[in-house]
């Protein structure tokens, strides 16, 4: 029997020969994914252009900053409840055990099943402006009818909402093996592209990029005087923007919910840890999370301020502004990386940049129905969902049943995003959800140590102190806070376009499906005998 | 017939008392333990003069009485590891000597397993709930003749038992791990195995696999992939098939009416397989739970009427 003597000088603990004693998973694997959930590029820049001129007095770089200290906390409470609980399965499994069964499954059908069917048209517009509509600009074709533009009509947007669906689906089928392969390659190449962007931006003066905004505008638009055109028609279109500061703190306040569009999502991985992966480190499992939170703050803070430098805060911002408020320039979305890639007069190397780019949605968009797979199963292993929805093909290994249940509500949501201007306004309807899912996940790390002491004392969660005080529940709170505050301004604040009775209903709709879900399963289980109850009733130890 | 059967318990006295108490708390008639029963970590506790020194969870704790002594060797065992009480001259000798530290091991594994066995006299009223037992891959050989010697437990591993009409046959043995541990064979010696206890059934619409290797690719046996080093490639997210292909081969061929599996903590699941229900209840010992599956087998039609698998 072969053993190990855990411990510096004195040993600690000793292992014996036995299953499932690995070394620690790299915490350079789990930044990567939570940099690559935080996407910057994909979800980051494309907020910017909805938040920038929603709340125009408010500062992109400090509401950056401010959501990410606020972030770090749910990374803590988080980390809490990873290292305490090691399951995959994450909120569904924590919620379950801790709050108890029917609330727990309508938390985590809403926000890791339902919600994800409106990501996925959201995903699509994303391909649609910071891929297609690119490099259709910089190629200039004309085909289909409108060329570039044509991705962002009803038709473009369903068409490449399909495409994104059957491409998340196609990658769930294949499964993360060969998927994360990929992922890493993409996260590497859009790293590169993202740094050729800085030395474009960091090399060239604010006259060179006009100049180059110009001719290539002229170019490929046929727009002349580009630059001072764009400055001019926000102008006309009433808009001001505030220079590159940090303050006002209250209207930057307002951005803060907005930010949580990209910043909400490092602990995107939770519903994957497991026991196996030495979970149970706390520091691995927060370093993972934190590190890979700050590096997109980073990346995002460095992308804003060169774009003041070179390109021109105002003008940026105006860009954003006519998207946002009237038609966009040129007619297609303004993807800041296009125009960067101006610099450089040659169009092969602007459309290699835009493929390069394009990395960082591809790199993330085949975890879209990954975590949902996971609690469709999770659900009919609980009996709440139908045996069936759990069933995986012997022969492809696809999980015919849950990828169902995923792809055909997304597509059909995807035609009503499509084809709805005033559905398509709904995306933080796609962020809400998901925090009120963090939410009573939070709830559950700060009543945890009540409500289970003992796996409490055991976890290395209860350890992890400053100043004598147990740091994860307080980071819980914390969590709630900004949880709380950012529901309340999403609920209240028109700019955000939750707050009307069409988006109310829609959210609603979704926690209604849930319930009924849960409670026709209780009954129909109950008539053949079974006790959904049972599930997670605890057995008395003595 | 009410079946409760849980899993991988590695250690955990909480878990191991939980499991004693689940025939009265889920009305079960038989209570199946599948394999995996001893744990894998022991704790020092040291022993200086007055006083007793343990790091656990992390923490460097001076114990100061018997009372706080007993609660600490408490917390170690519900965790899954056990405690051993040593003088500083012994945990230096444990430190340097690998068999010293087998030996100990041993030792201690054993009085637990007494321990254990003592408890479940008590709670299965001598033996009028029965209760079946079998090795896992983890279990090292010598805890085979501690079972088998006790009144109120079946140890089950090699044989054919009758559950009120029902037969299982239980097998604790699996494919080849990346540790080596106590239970492995390559493929075709498992398949010579099954078949071997699969013989001894006399009725397979009324037979219950009990192999502690989930069959291979049915999301039952789902890990995450390890590199050379054991190292969880990708964060762990990338997971492969880990079960045993004999298996697999042995519920289609012979088509029991239920396989119940264990050995792959994190694939809690279920799959039919024909007309076989193959079940992995999942183990988080860790957290002092206890899954299990809850099964409902009817005797007159010689199938599952129903299954739950839950965490008590």
């Amino acid at each position: 029997m072969a053993t190990d003597a855990i411990g510096e000088e004195r040993p600690a603990l000793f292992l014996r020969k036995a299953t499932g004693l690995v070394r620690g998973w790299s915490v350079r694997d789990s930044i990567i994914y939570a940099c690559l959930a935080t996407n910057f590029v994909t979800l980051g820049i494309y907020e910017f252009t909805l938040a920038g001129p929603a709340f125009p007095k408010g500062q992109l770089i400090s509401a950056v900053i401010i959501s990410g200290i606020w972030v770090s906390f749910l990374v803590i409470a988080y980390a809490g409840l990873i290292v305490t609980i090691p399951r995959a399965g994450g909120d569904y499994v924590w919620q379950t055990r801790i709050l108890g069964s029917g609330l727990g499954f309508v938390m985590a059908v809403t926000g890791w099943w339902f919600i994800l069917w409106l990501w996925a048209p959201i995903y699509g517009n994303i391909l649609s402006v910071q891929l297609f509509q690119p490099l259709w600009a910089t190629l200039k074709w004309t085909w289909p009818a409108g060329g570039a533009a044509w991705f962002g009509t009803k038709n473009g947007i369903f068409v490449v909402t399909l495409i994104t669906i059957a491409l998340a689906g196609i990658l769930v089928s294949i499964g993360m093996a060969g998927y994360a392969r990929i992922q890493r390659w993409c996260f590497i190449g859009g790293m590169i592209g993202f740094l050729v962007i800085v030395g474009l931006l960091l090399f060239n003066s604010r006259s060179t990029f006009i100049s180059s905004f110009n001719l290539e505008a002229h170019r490929l638009f046929g727009t002349a005087n580009a630059y001072a055109n764009t400055n001019h028609l926000a102008a006309k279109a009433g808009y001001t923007t505030s220079s590159l500061g940090f303050g006002p703190l209250g209207a930057t306040m307002l951005l803060v919910p907005a930010m949580m569009f990209f910043i909400l999502w490092p602990n995107w991985g939770a519903t994957l840890y497991g026991e196996i992966r030495g979970a149970s480190d706390f520091r691995r499992v927060f370093a993972g999370m934190f590190v890979g939170l700050w590096i997109t703050v980073a990346l995002t803070v460095i992308f804003l301020l060169l774009m003041a430098k070179t390109v021109g805060w105002g003008f940026y911002q105006n860009l954003n502004a006519l998207s946002y408020n009237t038609t966009p320039q040129f007619g297609i979305w303004p993807y800041p990386f296009l125009f960067a890639g101006w610099l450089v007069h040659n169009t092969a190397f602007q459309v290699v940049l835009i493929l390069v780019l394009s990395l960082w949605f591809f790199g993330w968009v085949g975890t879209l129905f990954l975590s949902s797979t996971r609690v469709i199963f999770a659900a009919a292993f609980d009996r709440v969902l139908p045996d069936r929805a759990a069933e995986v093909s012997e022969k492809r290994k696809v999980p015919l049943y849950s990828l169902v249940l995923m792809l055909l509500p997304a597509v059909g949501l995807g035609a009503v995003y499509a084809y709805s201007a005033t559905f398509r306004t709904y995306t933080y309807d796609a962020v809400l959800v998901i925090a009120v899912t963090y939410l009573f996940s939070a709830i559950a790390v700060v009543i945890l140590p009540w409500r289970k002491p003992d796996l409490w004392r055991a976890s290395p969660a209860s350890k992890v102190r400053v100043f004598g005080v147990q740091i994860v529940p307080l980071a819980g709170l914390v969590t709630i806070g900004l949880l709380v505050f950012n529901l309340y301004e999403w609920f209240s604040n028109d700019n955000y376009f939750v707050n009307n009775r069409d988006s109310l209903y829609y959210m609603g709709a979704m926690y209604v499906l849930a319930i009924a879900l849960y409670v026709t399963a209780y009954f129909v289980r109950r008539r053949q005998g079974i006790d959904l109850g049972l599930i997670n009733k605890e057995i008395p130890v003595e | 017939m009410r079946v409760f059967f849980a899993t991988d318990i590695h250690g955990s006295e909480i878990c191991w008392r939980k499991f004693l108490n689940a025939a009265s708390f889920y009305k079960a008639d038989v209570v199946v333990l599948g394999g995996d029963v001893t744990g894998k970590v022991m704790v020092p506790i040291t022993a200086h003069n007055g006083y007793w020194q343990v790091v656990f969870g992390g923490e460097d704790r001076r114990i100061e009485t018997r009372e706080e002594l007993e609660q600490v060797e408490r917390q170690i065992r519900n965790r899954g590891s056990y405690p051993a009480i040593v003088t500083p001259d012994e945990l230096s000798w444990l430190s340097k000597e690998e068999s010293a530290v087998d030996q100990r091991f041993s030792v201690e594994m054993l009085s637990s397993l007494d321990r254990w066995l003592d408890m479940a006299d008590g709670k299965l009223k001598g033996g009028a709930i029965p209760c079946v037992l079998n090795g896992g891959n983890d279990d090292f050989f010598e805890i085979d003749p501690v079972i088998e010697s006790s009144p109120c437990v079946t140890f089950a591993e090699g044989k054919l038992l009758d559950l009120d009409g029902f037969s299982l046959v239980s097998m604790g043995w699996t494919n080849p791990t990346p540790w080596d541990t106590f239970r492995e064979a390559p493929e075709e010696e498992l398949a010579q195995k099954i078949d071997a206890v699969a013989q001894l059934v006399p009725d397979m619409e009324r037979a219950i696999f009990n192999f502690h290797a989930p069959p291979y690719g049915t999301g039952l046996d789902e890990a995450p992939a390890l590199d050379a080093s054991l190292r969880p490639i990708r964060g762990g997210v990338v997971m492969k098939s880990v079960g045993s292909t004999a298996v697999r081969d042995a519920i289609n061929k012979y088509q029991p009416m239920l396989s119940i599996h264990g050995h792959i903590h994190e694939s809690r699941g279920v799959k039919k397989m024909g007309r076989t229900l193959a079940i992995n209840p999942g183990s988080v010992y860790g957290d002092g739970v206890l899954q299990g599956a809850l099964l409902e087998l009817n005797a007159k039609k010689g199938k599952v009427g129903k299954y739950l698998l839950v965490n008590g």
